[in-house]
């Protein structure tokens, strides 16, 4: 199994406050690991700054063998690290077809003058990546509401809108920003499968921030732990939970 | 002549720095981008120019009675425009194009009322004040002295009052204010008189130092206000004090030879326009303000 | 009462109104696709007005080589104003903006060499030569005017800018519904996820600005046509609100609006000239001028109160805002 993802002793401050203190992990290609500690610890900062939208005061984030840590957010989602946000951000005004239509990479059209000059290919690339599209709604049984606007949605419908638009990226390491926040119990069974199904049917890997431990538990392979900016313990997850300095950092709080 | 020009953009900045907080206060607690601040500072002038002149009351009662004038219109406008606005939950886009309609109103009533020619308070424009190297206008002097006055009380109130302490969380997190159960009817009230105040001082003292002014002067005056709030970091009356000194020095300064020549006099709005820019290319929230975060 | 059945009069409100839909075109794609706060529009309009009659004028250009260089200064320009101020928030960058449209107007008002100072053009060269690209074009003008056989000058003015209006308002309806679109719009809705999705959003929005702007100079290109002579003064901020009242009014976010409501703006705006009733008979002429723009400041206020989805827009998507 070769490391996909590669974080070492990443530094980040705010006004004086050291958000992340030396962090570093691995993820392998093709596993699920989960990213969890207390509230404070520094993974949505961890988070912000492996997917480019934060910048690292000191440390390198490597990803498929290469520095990315330098990079604006938009090109590392090229390159195919993908992520989400904790509150799905839904093109609220677009249709649903559209949110996801538009995450698909490589459309010429997306240049204006592709549109003029070689429609040809445009016109067949949109062909495409509508049928891809429909393809992923149907998956998310959101189908339906293709045409409707994304505003109209559920919060757990915008998760699971989120979801396919990430498929659509055809991303090789997704980052979920805490996929069940928010998500009501009968929704949560149906987006965990799509967790896994991430893994199993995609061959994508996983990395995720999860306050549910249960739910980081059963589905993990490998499990993270951050306190205080800083990992303090990283293996499968029977290990983790047992791991002192890890029942310490949640201060008694039953996994 | 470093000195004197020194002295002018301390006056500059004065007017500028008073009018910065007015604006900053209005948008930190009402999330309003007042475009027609300017003119309601050339309101507060006239009213002014009204009981100086053409009443002969003096230029004591005459400001009393601009800064009461228009902190009444402001609370009026409260009630006429901005609640029905806030009622129907408008964005920042809609506050700030009604506030542009606004302007254009409250102007044209200004030009309706008082007719387009300039207008001068009734001050004798030969006295002269000498300190050292420096001299000031009478209208320069008073311009100072009843700045700094005015600054120093709103600073009190701001960092020492129940109120300004309210105003000042507001400005600062609204959400956690709401939460922590600050009556904010009270606040917005408080920010609309204050802010009138605020804009006749002003428009009094600008007009003073210009020594002629028409109803076109308060929105001249207000792009360089807008600068200087956005210098301070936006919704920051301290940063808005800083930010209104700061451009009215640099202002004037920029006209010194010993600039390389010095920029000519003609350019200075852009002076300030210019430093606006540079700052904010390198310290995109201002000199004051905070950093954002994703 | 006459002039309002005056054919030479409508003619003129028609060509304004033309020259408005092209202005606010552009902003339509800044604001209404790209949700960029331009507040300093205007200025690319008097950069295209400007830099054509520079051309002809002091350089002898070719009218016809002058006019698409002036389209391209303007873009150039859009692009200059973009780099230097999309990376800040919106609300500053709405300021920076109109203080840049400010700057570009006091360059105007004192480089009296360059560009004629407070009188503007008419002094660019001796009057003649002074509107040499408006000669060349009342030329081009004439040969239309006789190849359509239209009954007068302003008739083949009214014809040309419309025709050159609805062409761009078509171009830039179907430019939205391109994938390129779609990203404009995802921008507009969220950048941050636009971004996650791998969509350089900065080039984008510089894309919006460039375009926009160069319709800016098209626009200035008709301005300077219709009314030969120009100075710093009329390219003044009220232009950018106008520009903004048009796009309110017709609905932001849809192109075809935009011609809407630069038509209904036009006729609101030269329709309040002869209202021959009380209170406005109360008024001179000098005061019912300041009448008529707190009228369109009331308007103004009024569309944002109770109709900001404007005439053609859809009240839904105001809603989600």
């Amino acid at each position: 199994m070769s490391t996909l993802l590669e974080v070492r002793d990443v530094v980040r401050s705010f006004g004086g406050v050291r958000a992340v203190d030396g962090a570093s992990l691995d993820v392998e290609a093709g596993s699920i690991t989960s990213l969890i500690g207390p509230n404070g610890a520094g993974k949505s900062t961890l988070f912000n700054i492996v997917s480019g939208f934060l910048r690292a005061e000191a440390g390198t984030v490597s990803f498929e063998g290469r520095r990315i840590d330098r990079l604006p957010p938009h090109r590392i989602a090229r390159s195919g690290l993908v992520r989400t946000f904790q509150t799905a951000r839904s093109l609220a005004r677009m249709t649903v077809l559209d949110n996801v239509v538009l995450a698909a990479q490589r459309q010429p059209g997306e240049r204006l003058l592709r549109n003029v000059v070689g429609a040809g290919a445009t016109r067949r690339r949109e062909r495409e990546v509508h049928v891809r599209a429909h393809d992923l709604l149907e998956l998310v049984r959101l189908d339906g509401h293709a045409d409707e606007l994304a505003a109209t949605l559920s919060g757990g419908q915008r998760k699971l809108l989120d979801f396919a638009r990430v498929l659509m990226t055809e991303p090789r390491l997704v980052l979920l920003d805490e996929p069940m926040a928010g998500v009501n119990p009968v929704l949560r069974g149906e987006l965990l499968e799509h967790v896994v199904a991430l893994r199993e049917s995609h061959g994508v890997t996983v990395l995720l921030v999860e306050h549910d431990l249960e739910v980081v538990m059963g589905v993990s392979d490998r499990v993270v732990v951050m306190s205080n900016g800083a990992v303090i313990a990283s293996g499968p997850p029977d290990g983790v939970r047992s791991d002192a300095r890890v029942v310490d950092a949640y201060l008694g709080v039953e996994p | 002549m470093f000195l004197q020009l020194l002295a002018n953009g301390l006056v500059t900045g004065a007017v500028y720095a008073i009018a910065a907080v007015g604006v900053s206060l209005v948008y930190g607690i009402l999330r309003i981008v007042h475009f027609a601040y300017g003119d309601l500072m050339t309101f507060g002038a006239f009213v002014a120019v009204t009981f100086d002149t053409t009443l002969g009351l003096g230029m004591v009662v005459a400001t009393a009675a601009a800064m009461v004038a228009a902190a009444a219109l402001s609370v009026g406008l409260d009630f006429a425009l901005w609640r029905p606005l806030r009622a129907r939950r408008a964005n920042f886009m809609s506050m700030f194009l009604a506030s542009i309609g606004l302007a254009l109103v409250l102007r044209q009533a200004i030009f309706l009322a008082w007719g387009p020619q300039p207008r001068s308070f009734d001050v004798d424009p030969f006295k002269v004040y000498t300190l050292g190297p420096v001299r000031l206008s009478g209208a320069q002097a008073i311009a100072i002295v009843v700045a700094i006055v005015a600054i120093v009380l709103v600073g009190l109130l701001l960092s020492s009052t129940t109120l300004g302490r309210t105003m000042r969380a507001v400005a600062d997190d609204r959400a956690l204010a709401a939460v922590a159960g600050i009556d904010t009817g009270r606040v917005v009230f408080a920010t609309w008189v204050l802010s009138g105040l605020l804009a006749a001082l002003a428009g009094v003292l600008a007009g003073l130092v210009q020594s002629t002014f028409d109803p076109n002067f308060g929105f001249t005056l207000l792009l360089p206000v807008f600068a200087a709030v956005v210098l301070g970091g936006i919704g920051n009356p301290y940063g808005a004090l800083a930010g209104g000194f700061l451009l009215g020095i640099v202002t004037e300064l920029s006209t010194w030879e010993g600039f390389g020549g010095g920029v000519d006099p003609v350019y200075k709005p852009v002076v300030a326009f210019a430093v606006l820019i540079l700052v904010l290319l390198a310290r995109p929230q201002g000199l004051l303000g905070r950093a954002r975060l994703v | 009462m006459s002039v309002l059945t005056s054919g030479e009069f409508w003619a003129f409100v028609g060509v304004v109104a033309g020259i408005y839909t092209i202005l606010t075109l552009g902003l339509q794609i800044e604001f209404g696709y790209a949700g960029l706060l331009n507040f300093g529009h205007v200025a690319f309009m008097a950069i295209g007005s400007y830099t054509m009659a520079i051309l002809v004028v002091k350089s002898g250009w070719s009218m016809w080589l002058a006019a698409p260089t002036a389209v391209v200064a303007s873009a150039a320009a859009g692009v200059v104003l973009g780099l230097a101020t999309l990376r800040l928030r919106a609300d500053y960058f709405a300021i920076v903006t109109i203080a840049l449209s400010e700057i570009v107007r006091y360059v105007a008002t004192n480089e009296d060499r360059l560009t004629g100072g407070s009188q503007g053009t008419i002094n660019l060269a001796g009057a003649e030569e002074a509107s040499d690209y408006n000669g060349q074009w009342q030329r081009f003008q004439e040969w239309f005017q006789g190849a359509l056989h239209l009954g007068s000058k302003d008739v083949a003015m009214l014809v040309l800018v419309w025709a050159v209006a609805l062409v761009l308002t078509a171009l830039v309806a179907l430019s939205i519904r391109t994938p390129w679109g779609r990203v404009l719009r995802a921008i507009r809705e969220d950048e941050d996820a636009a971004r996650s999705l791998g969509k350089n959003v900065f080039a984008y929005k510089l894309q919006a600005l460039a375009l926009g702007s160069a319709l800016a100079g098209v626009a200035g290109l008709f301005y300077a046509w219709q009314f030969a002579f120009f100075s710093p003064a009329d390219f003044a901020p009220l232009l950018t609100f106008f520009a903004w009242m048009v796009l309110i009014l017709g609905g932001v976010g849809r192109a075809w609006a935009v011609p809407v409501g630069a038509l209904v703006f036009g006729v609101i705006f030269a329709g309040t000239r002869f209202f021959e009733f009380a209170p406005f008979t109360w008024f001179d002429s000098a005061e019912r001028a300041y009448l008529r723009l707190m009228v369109i400041g009331l308007v103004l206020i009024g569309l944002i109160l109770f109709r900001p989805q404007g005439l053609l827009g859809k009240r839904e998507e105001l809603v989600l805002e």
